[in-house]
């Protein structure tokens, strides 16, 4: 089959059972599911951008979904004017402390010969100004903490339109992403995914722990929407209307108590698939336009120079190309889509809880999606997502239902069957695992493989 | 279009079981069946369908409830909304009888409880946020908010004389929030925090963090955590190295795995659970042993009997299935005036409001709604003595 | 000089005691992924989930022997089952090798895709272990649990600390040592292990010079095993089997072999301790210590903590990057990844 009849026989698959879900379970879900494989799209294709043009192994998604997830929560959250007065100018102070110190570090490092004294005259300078800076910074953190705990005891964020935190997002995780870069790209591959491994997990933990700015644990919940509300399309005249008039003709001929009745379960279930749809159009942009431009980058001259570069990077330094330059900005490229994803999966989430991260879930299942959908192809990152998403949704029901028939024969009171059905859950990871291998080795391209046009 | 046919057997396999014959009514009941209160929430689910197998064929027109279960898993909010989309929309359940950790609960009452008009009574989310967050009156709890525990526990505190104390709290908006509030009432009576630090659930070691706890110099340590998780590691490690003796243990930590695991060292532990030792609750445990139920007193189990019973109370008080008439009668049946309802006695209620009367549901956990739709609530005093949990006192 | 002795008992319960031992289970761990790195060139991402394998083959033995009334005395009966665990788990590292691993080296596969198979494997593992014991804590130890117990120090004593000795910290460091010179009596004395080594050093000229290379990929591996099987059965004697916190041992067994100098078995050696006492030196709250070892005016108000516990695996992170920054070869020039 050409990749043309295997992508369009693969999202038809796809549409097929997500309308068979909205058919035999309810439209919600099916919609609920739709959504997450858009943003999941998303992701896939910042993964695939790392992974298919450069070889980069990033194991760190989660990170950056995250900071994206930070992102849309600072930028739409209202600004909490007393918290700033109690520690806003402790934490400008300490700030502008923290850039002095590195400054100065950076300076020295570069002006003095190596040598004992230069060890010395570093290590000094880190430890005093970090005893320093926390002086500052501690009574401000506990200055804004202590300020309305219960409800909020952060310093509140920008108060914004959340849209634009899916945009900021993709900055915030860039700006990361830079850093890390500069820090991890100049080894060799293993060494980033480790390093990728470990600073995802600590950005995790500064969002858990660092209370003033994201509230920690506590979670902000309530996030503002970029869609309606449900309830206020329940009581919006005109949307009743429009669900009375999609609905004319199941409504008609029903008694006027019975119809009102119907309309009313109507509107209910109508208005939270409103809401769906109407994210499910924003998302759907959003992966279109990162598609199209993922597309048309890895077909332009900087598309060719960076696939040379993941094939043999000796030749392709030999021939002038500056790969670690390369590197470092698909790095960007790549960790600032996946952070906008992070920031349309809390806008969608209407909260941001940092313990919601977890590697299996942001990173590895991601990686997964790549992998099977094709690396190196968009679309095909786009269709794994899709697939893997609904697989990874259903599998739990579907492995209860196994579990439940496929040791029936072993009898009710066996104390073997009772454990596999507990497993079940564990399956996930075992599928997950087993799926990754067999693709990886038996069809390394995946679905939809990349295809190398020879000019 | 054999695909097409293939999925939708499939599909057909998966939902069979969601068409219903129409003596049934079906209620939700989210918990985390997996994650860290995992060892508790079995014994919840299966109090609160104790109430539902109680009313089985009595309710309304001889309906009978039935529950549907789904996992909250305690901390993913995503997994729980999703659990909590399928029940409302693809199993139609009139009421959820959930969930439990406050965070995940936070997170279905905004994106799904009150957008679908589904009125929720959580048993054990206790954070103090949820007493305001906007849920047009869908949210309900039987478990009073942790601003009343903080407040218990310093009054206990007080009255033993205990001035100066080490906090760890299980890092989520539960220990968080319920570490904040004590420290905030234990000051207020005169008393001093030495530490309050968060330990990380899932770790196996906590020796750095009983280090720091040690360190501040307090001689008690208090311990708002998870039984299963954190909680019991803090517990074992300060008496392996020696550091702390003496424990003071919010509800989280009330179970007897804990007893059972650390053994008599735990000896002379103070703690707090919500409940009491009224006539309710010494009724609950008659009907529970008598239901057959593995347990007749574990944590919340009271709470989520009394979740069940009050949505299908309301129910009938309502006349009907329809989850707003629903949500409109939760205050009327918890609240006076009307016959006080012990546990076991829902059938007799039922009677009392299908003769058009009115009742006063007491349930196990002495219930009464504050304006807000949550137990206004009372805590035992516990103490460990001879390996068990014994209640001092009620506050 | 009662105060020093007070200080003195007080950090090594606190952190002398517990780093020993944290120390040397992260050796054993880091000694694995260090030869594994050396011989088979890749960085073996499945190390944490085929420790908690292996604890789980010693648990499900030492229950099965406990059902049959076998016990070893004051010793943990974990230790009767390490042998019949260990040899579960080098059958499965090698019908790992077999299925997936083997393809790559036979195809010449860069390191990379190697990497990416055993993030596979670390999921199947992960999977597998879950699948059979669960997901919950598993406190396998019985036998002795103390040596010194912190109250009978300080009735002993008069001091106003207390110092206890857990039988499975003891049992950790004598355990590591005898391993871990095993294994350095294998490498440099036997006939197999100089193989290994010539074939860590240059691969082309031990194959010329008539090593077996699938040979020295098998021997390798069950050497791994062994060593990832009794570090995870130490580790949980000492702490508890969980399969989750074996996978976040990940990190600091990575760091301690990167800072050692990955390649290098002493470095591994020093780079576990390295780690270990790092994470529990900067975390340690030094208000009591202080106060013990200063005049009584000087005493320190605040908890003189370096880093909040919250912070506590971050610091095997930030040893890693500073180490790759100043001296990107570890600390005993290891191979640069």
């Amino acid at each position: 089959m050409s990749n043309a009849l295997r992508a369009m026989t693969g999202f038809g698959i796809i549409g097929i059972l997500l309308i068979g879900v909205g058919m035999f379970q309810s439209w919600n879900v099916a919609l609920a599911i739709f959504n997450l494989c858009l943003i999941s799209g998303v992701m896939a294709l910042g993964v695939n951008i790392q992974w298919g043009y450069a070889g980069l192994f990033n194991v760190g998604i989660m990170g950056f979904a995250a900071v994206g997830g930070v992102a849309a929560m600072l930028t739409s959250q209202p600004i909490i004017y007393s918290a700033w007065q109690a520690g806003g100018t402790g934490i400008l102070v300490s700030l502008v402390m923290v850039l002095i110190l590195a400054a100065a570090m950076i300076f020295l490092s570069r002006k003095m010969r190596a040598g004992w004294a230069k060890n010395i005259v570093m290590v000094a300078l880190a430890v005093g100004g970090y005893i320093t800076i926390r002086n500052v910074f501690d009574p401000a953190v506990l200055a804004i903490e202590s300020d309305n705990p219960a409800k909020s005891g952060y310093l509140g964020g920008l108060g914004l339109p959340i849209l634009f935190s899916w945009l900021i997002g993709g900055v915030f995780a860039a700006g990361v992403a830079w850093i890390i870069g500069k820090i991890a790209l100049g080894l060799r591959s293993d060494y980033l995914a480790i390093a990728t491994l470990g600073i995802s997990e600590i950005l995790i933990a500064m969002m858990k722990n660092e209370d003033w700015l994201t509230r920690g644990v506590k979670n902000v919940t309530g996030l503002e929407r970029p869609v309606p509300y449900e309830l206020s399309l329940q009581e919006s005249p005109r949307f009743i209307s429009w669900v009375e008039w999609f609905n004319s003709s199941s409504l008609s001929g029903l008694s006027d108590d019975a119809r009102a009745e119907r309309l009313r379960q109507l509107v209910v279930e109508g208005s939270s698939i409103f809401v769906k749809l109407c994210y499910s159009g924003l998302f759907l942009s959003v992966l279109l336009i990162v598609l199209a431009l993922c597309v048309l980058a890895l077909a332009s001259p900087w598309g060719r120079m960076v696939r040379a570069i993941r094939d043999n990077e000796i030749s392709a330094a030999a021939m002038g190309k500056n790969v670690t330059r390369r590197h470092l900005q698909i790095f960007v490229l790549g960790s600032a889509v996946v952070g906008i994803a992070g920031a349309m999966l809390t806008t969608l989430d209407g909260q941001f809880t940092p313990s919601t991260y977890q590697p299996l879930r942001y990173t590895f299942l991601i990686w997964v999606m790549v992998i099977v959908g094709g690396s190196g192809n968009n679309l095909g990152s786009v269709l794994g997502a899709f697939i893997i998403w609904f697989v990874w949704i259903e599998a739990e029901p579907a492995g209860n239902w196994l579990m439940e028939n496929g040791t029936a024969w072993l009898g009710d009171d066996s104390g073997l069957r009772a454990h596999l059905v507990d497993s079940a859950q564990h399956m996930r990871l075992m599928i997950l695992g087993l799926v990754m291998l067999l693709v990886m080795r038996y069809s390394p391209g995946g679905i939809l493989p990349e295809r190398t046009r020879q000019n | 279009m054999k695909k097409l046919l293939l999925a939708s057997t499939i599909l057909a396999g998966l939902t069979g079981a969601a068409f219903a014959d129409g003596h049934e009514v079906k209620m939700g009941v989210i918990l985390g069946f997996t994650g860290p209160i995992e060892s508790l929430t079995p014994d919840m689910a299966a109090a609160a369908e104790l109430a539902m197998s109680e009313t089985a064929g009595k309710v309304l027109d001889g309906k009978t409830i039935v529950p549907v279960r789904g996992d909250s898993t305690c901390t993913d909010a995503a997994a729980a909304t999703a659990a909590a989309e399928r029940l409302i929309t693809a199993e139609n359940v009139v009421g959820i009888m959930g969930a439990d950790c406050s965070g995940v609960t936070t997170s279905i009452v905004n994106n799904v409880g009150v957008p679908n008009g589904v009125t929720m009574v959580s048993p054990s989310a206790t954070s103090p946020a949820l007493s305001t967050i906007e849920d047009k009156g869908f949210f309900f709890r039987t478990a009073p908010s942790d601003a009343r525990q903080g407040q218990v526990l310093a009054d206990i505190l007080k009255d033993k004389g205990i001035t100066k104390v080490a906090v760890t709290f299980t890092n989520n908006d539960y220990g968080k929030g319920l570490a904040e509030s004590f420290a905030a009432a234990f000051q207020a009576t005169g008393g001093s925090i030495a530490i309050s630090a968060a330990h990380e659930d899932g770790k196996a070691d906590y020796s750095a963090e009983v280090g720091a706890l040690a360190a501040a110099g307090a001689e008690h340590l208090a311990v708002f955590g998870y039984v299963d998780q954190g909680g019991k590691g803090i517990i074992q490690t300060s008496l392996d190295t020696g550091a702390f003796d003496k424990f003071i243990l919010a509800d989280g930590m009330i179970g007897d795995s804990l007893i059972a695991a650390i053994g008599k060292d735990l000896e002379g532990t103070i703690g707090t659970l919500p409940g009491s030792e009224s006539d309710g609750a010494a009724k609950f445990k008659e009907v529970a042993t008598a239901g057959g139920l593995a347990k007749n007193d574990g944590p919340f189990m009271p709470e989520s009997y009394d979740a069940a019973a009050l949505m299908i109370l309301a129910m009938q008080a309502a006349g009907s299935t329809d989850r707003a008439a629903i949500q409109g009668k939760m205050m009327d049946v918890a609240n006076a005036p009307g016959e006080k309802i012990l546990p076991g006695e829902l059938v007799k209620a039922l009677d009392i409001l299908k003769s058009g009367g009115q009742v006063d549901y007491e349930g196990a956990s002495n219930v009464t709604f504050t304006e807000v739709g949550e137990a206004a609530g009372s805590y035992k005093e516990l103490v460990v003595k001879d390996g068990k949990f014994e209640t001092v006192k009620v506050r | 000089m009662i105060d020093f002795l007070n200080a003195f008992v007080l950090f090594s319960n606190f952190v002398l005691v517990p780093g020993i031992a944290y120390g040397a289970q992260l050796a054993l761990g880091a000694l694995g992924i260090t030869l594994l790195y050396s011989i088979l060139r890749f960085a073996n991402f499945a190390h944490g989930d085929l420790m908690a394998f292996g604890t789980m083959a010693v648990i499900l033995f030492t229950w099965l022997f406990q059902s049959w009334g076998i016990s070893f005395g004051p010793l943990p009966t974990a230790l009767l089952a390490l042998p019949f665990g260990i040899a579960i788990t080098a059958i499965l590292v090698l019908l790992t090798d077999r299925f997936v691993y083997r393809h790559y080296r036979e195809i010449k596969a860069v390191p990379i895709r190697m990497v990416m198979a055993s993030v596979g494997v670390m999921f199947l593992m992960n999977g597998l272990v879950r699948f059979i014991i669960g997901p919950n804590d598993q406190n396998f130890m019985d036998g002795e649990r103390f040596i010194i117990k912190a109250r009978a120090f300080k009735n002993a004593t008069g001091l106003n600390e207390g110092l206890a000795l857990k039988s499975s910290q003891a049992l950790t460091i004598i355990v590591a040592i005898i391993l871990v010179s095993a294994l350095f009596w294998f490498l440099n004395r036997t006939r197999t292990g100089k193989s290994m080594r010539a074939f860590s050093d240059n691969e082309d000229l031990a194959l010329l010079s008539g090593i077996s290379p699938q040979k020295v990929v098998t021997v390798t591996w069950i050497i791994a095993a062994a060593l990832a099987t009794v570090a995870g059965v130490l580790y949980g004697l000492d702490k508890s089997f969980k399969p989750f916190t074996y996978f976040q041992l990940l990190l600091p067994m990575f760091a301690a072999a990167i800072v050692g100098g990955v390649g290098h078995p002493v470095g591994a050696i020093l780079g576990g301790f390295v780690v270990a006492f790092s994470e529990v030196t900067v975390t340690y709250a030094y208000k009591k210590l202080f106060t013990y070892l200063l005049p009584a005016d000087y005493a320190p108000e605040g908890l003189l903590q370096l880093l909040s516990t919250d912070y506590k695996f971050a610091v095997s992170f930030i040893i890693l990057v500073v180490v790759l920054l100043v001296r990107p070869t570890g600390l005993l020039k290891g191979k640069v990844i």
